[in-house]
């Protein structure tokens, strides 16, 4: 069972804690990424599964075994380094090899599994060949055939695709992808790419000043997020937040904006004690409704992205409103326009601990 | 001739300025040149003297090449005293000596005590570099003791070597052990003398290591050992090498330490060079160029070694970061 248990990890570097208090259960076979912005402790709590850091409080479990005090090399864990961390010394056989002959195996052995891994990820013909004369995406398939080689139960990844340049980035994904259904291990990836998280994930964390925000599947974190910080991290562009407050209408209730002139009827997701409290209604461009009615507004700037057209509009608040529209539109800097939002698709955040309310 | 008076003047600027081109290696070469000779006269003057004989050494005006080269002058170092007899002229007032003590002494000495300050200072640059032992500034610190001028503790090295550890052993152990003129003494302060060298031209070799590699290593089930020797000492090898001559070099040429505490049962080059006398004739130039000869040979080829293994050492920036 390759099945991990973080609970109440704790890591503190002297008053700093970079991990605070992590409760995870990581399921045997799962893509699971770590994701969030640098010094969030995504890869601090690698580094403590891995056994690279010892955790200041807090256990590991891998299996049904506290794994706290065993060392990295006891815990049958792979890893793929984001400097890759080829033995430059070594050609590229006796990289993939070494782990091999660490546990002394049989030369006759050593020479089929490293072939064995070598084919897995393509790169048979570079055997004999020195990692600096390795092309990056070589790099790269040599760093995860030294991992596969050992079969680990369990495969741990620091930002791995980050030294490659976008097109071989996006290649890589769906190999990485394909590999984890081959070898049906556990894959626990680190990552502060919200791209490579969504396309890869079965499930996504994502972390934020040490602490998991939100635990879910892809699309889950897209449709629902559970922080604001979570709704802002994921999607491009970043989701319009619009400060305001919750006023009673009738029976019912409505959101108001600060400023401008933006309401939206909130009806069905408010308790009689939000009414008056500072909000934030979130909602994403490509829910932004242009035309037909709404709140008005000036266009500032358009980004034509070729499948749609962003339009950065100016309702009078301080930031600009983005609205995700027909490619074919014909709006220009300096036109006016009315929007307003897709009710359903709205998200509601407490302006105080940046829950989601609805 | 053109009738165009602007035409000449830019090409004029043109061969000026390539002039000025032109003309700044041939100064540079010629300034480089100059110091060269400065700095190679006195090897020179050394070496050819070492083939002259002995109404040549001190003749006006001075024989740029021995008029008679002859290998007296080795020989007569070379071959003890005693065996040469009767085919060396001026052999029966001089003292008799002979170069094959001190070359073994200093050969032994230099070769051990390089080789132990080399692995020491191999481990605890690596315990610096990785651990941070000591604190974060230790790595200068160690520096700071090179900052004392070997004079300040060659004396009172003296008075602990000859006076009191011996008196110390005999009242508490009952036997007198003396560090003075030995090959323990004179060893274990090369050692301690050229230890912050070690560290500090290790220190830099071990950080150009990615950490991340001997993660990778023990990630892969390997110990703390097994990684030294098959991820770290592979890739520091050229700065071992690089670092071992250094200090066998320094060693080789070291003399006022030797001076201080040896002689006569152990006896280093330099120090042999500087008992070089005769009664008779003053010093002897001829057989002291011979003996300087013969230290500088091993000095200028590990030098050129160095130099080869220098540009390699600190340039295996091979690691894609």
């Amino acid at each position: 069972m390759a099945r991990i248990v973080l609970r109440d990890l704790v890591k503190q570097f002297g008053a700093y804690k970079a991990v605070n208090g992590v409760n995870l259960d990581i399921r045997d076979g799962e893509f699971l990424i770590m994701v969030g912005p640098s010094g969030c402790g995504k890869t601090t709590t690698l580094n403590m599964i891995s056994g690279l850091e010892t955790p200041t409080s807090g256990d590991i479990l891998i299996g049904e075994t506290v794994v706290n005090d065993l060392d990295p090399g006891e815990r049958g864990l792979g890893m793929v380094f984001q400097d890759l961390a080829l033995f430059p010394h070594m050609t590229v056989f006796e990289n993939i090899a070494f782990g091999l002959r660490v546990k002394k195996v049989a030369e006759s052995e050593v020479q089929s599994r490293v072939r064995a891994a070598a084919e897995t990820v393509n790169i048979t013909k570079r055997l004999e060949t020195m990692p600096r004369q390795c092309s990056g995406g070589e790099s790269q398939r040599v760093a995860l055939a030294r991992t596969i080689v050992t079969n680990p139960r369990v495969f741990l990844m620091d930002e791995p695709l980050s030294s490659l340049d976008a097109k071989l980035r996006v290649d890589m994904r769906t190999e990485l992808k394909r590999l984890h259904e081959q070898l049906k291990a556990t894959f626990v990836y680190v990552t502060h790419d919200q791209a490579e998280a969504m396309t890869m994930a079965d499930r996504i964390v994502v972390m934020n000043g040490g602490r998991i925000e939100q635990v879910g599947a892809p699309l889950e974190i897209y449709r629902k997020p559970a922080t604001q910080f979570v709704a802002g991290f994921f999607g491009m562009p970043t989701m319009n937040f619009v400060p305001g407050t919750i006023e009673r209408n009738g029976s019912g209730a409505v959101f108001r904006a600060q400023v401008g002139d933006v309401t939206q009827p909130v009806d069905a997701v408010v308790t009689p004690e939000l009414i008056g409290k500072p909000v934030v209604l979130g909602v994403r461009a490509e829910h932004v409704v242009v035309g037909g009615g709404g709140t008005g507004a000036a266009v500032r700037l358009v980004e034509p992205l070729g499948d749609g057209t962003l339009v950065f509009c100016d309702y009078g608040a301080e930031s600009l409103l983005v609205a995700k529209v027909d490619a074919d539109s014909l709006l220009k800097s300096g036109d006016s326009l009315n929007f307003r939002f897709d009710p359903p698709r709205t998200h509601l955040f407490d302006a105080q601990r940046g829950v989601r309310l609805n | 001739m053109t009738n165009d008076p602007s035409a000449p003047a830019p090409s004029r600027a043109r061969s000026a300025y390539s002039g000025r081109r032109a003309r700044a290696p041939i100064v540079r070469h010629a300034v480089l040149l100059a110091w060269s000779l400065i700095v190679l006269f006195p090897i020179y003057w050394m070496v050819m003297t070492s083939f002259k004989d002995s109404g040549e050494w001190v003749t006006w005006p001075p024989r740029w090449v021995p008029y008679e080269p002859t290998l007296l002058n080795y020989r007569q170092i070379f071959i003890p005293a005693d065996e040469a007899r009767g085919t060396l002229a001026r052999q029966a007032t001089e003292q008799a000596f002979s170069i094959w003590k001190a070359l073994g002494d200093s050969l032994l000495i230099c070769l051990v005590t390089s080789f132990i300050s080399l692995l020491l200072g191999t481990f605890l640059a690596y315990a610096i570099s990785r651990f941070q032992v000591g604190g974060k500034y230790f790595r200068y610190v160690i520096l700071t003791i090179r900052m004392v001028p070997p004079i300040v503790i060659a004396i009172p090295l003296l008075m602990y070597y000859a006076i009191m550890i011996p008196y110390a052993t005999e009242s508490v152990l009952g036997f007198r052990i003396s560090l003075f003129d030995t090959y323990v003494g004179i060893g274990a302060l090369y050692v301690a003398v050229t230890l912050p060298f070690v560290i500090w031209m290790m220190l830099s070799f071990i950080d150009e290591i990615p950490y991340t590699l001997e993660h990778a290593a023990r990630m892969m089930g390997a110990g703390r050992i097994y990684v030294l020797r098959k991820v770290v000492f592979p890739l520091v090898a050229s700065g071992m090498v690089v670092t071992f001559l250094f200090v066998f070099i320094l060693n080789w040429a070291e003399f006022l330490l030797a001076l201080t505490l040896t002689y006569p049962d152990v006896t280093t080059l330099p120090i042999l060079l500087n008992k070089f006398q005769s009664a008779s004739e003053g010093r002897l130039y001829g057989p002291q160029a011979a003996i300087g000869t013969i230290i500088t040979v091993p000095v200028v080829i590990l030098g050129i070694t160095i130099q080869k293994h220098l540009i390699k050492g600190f340039s295996f920036g091979m690691i894609r970061k």
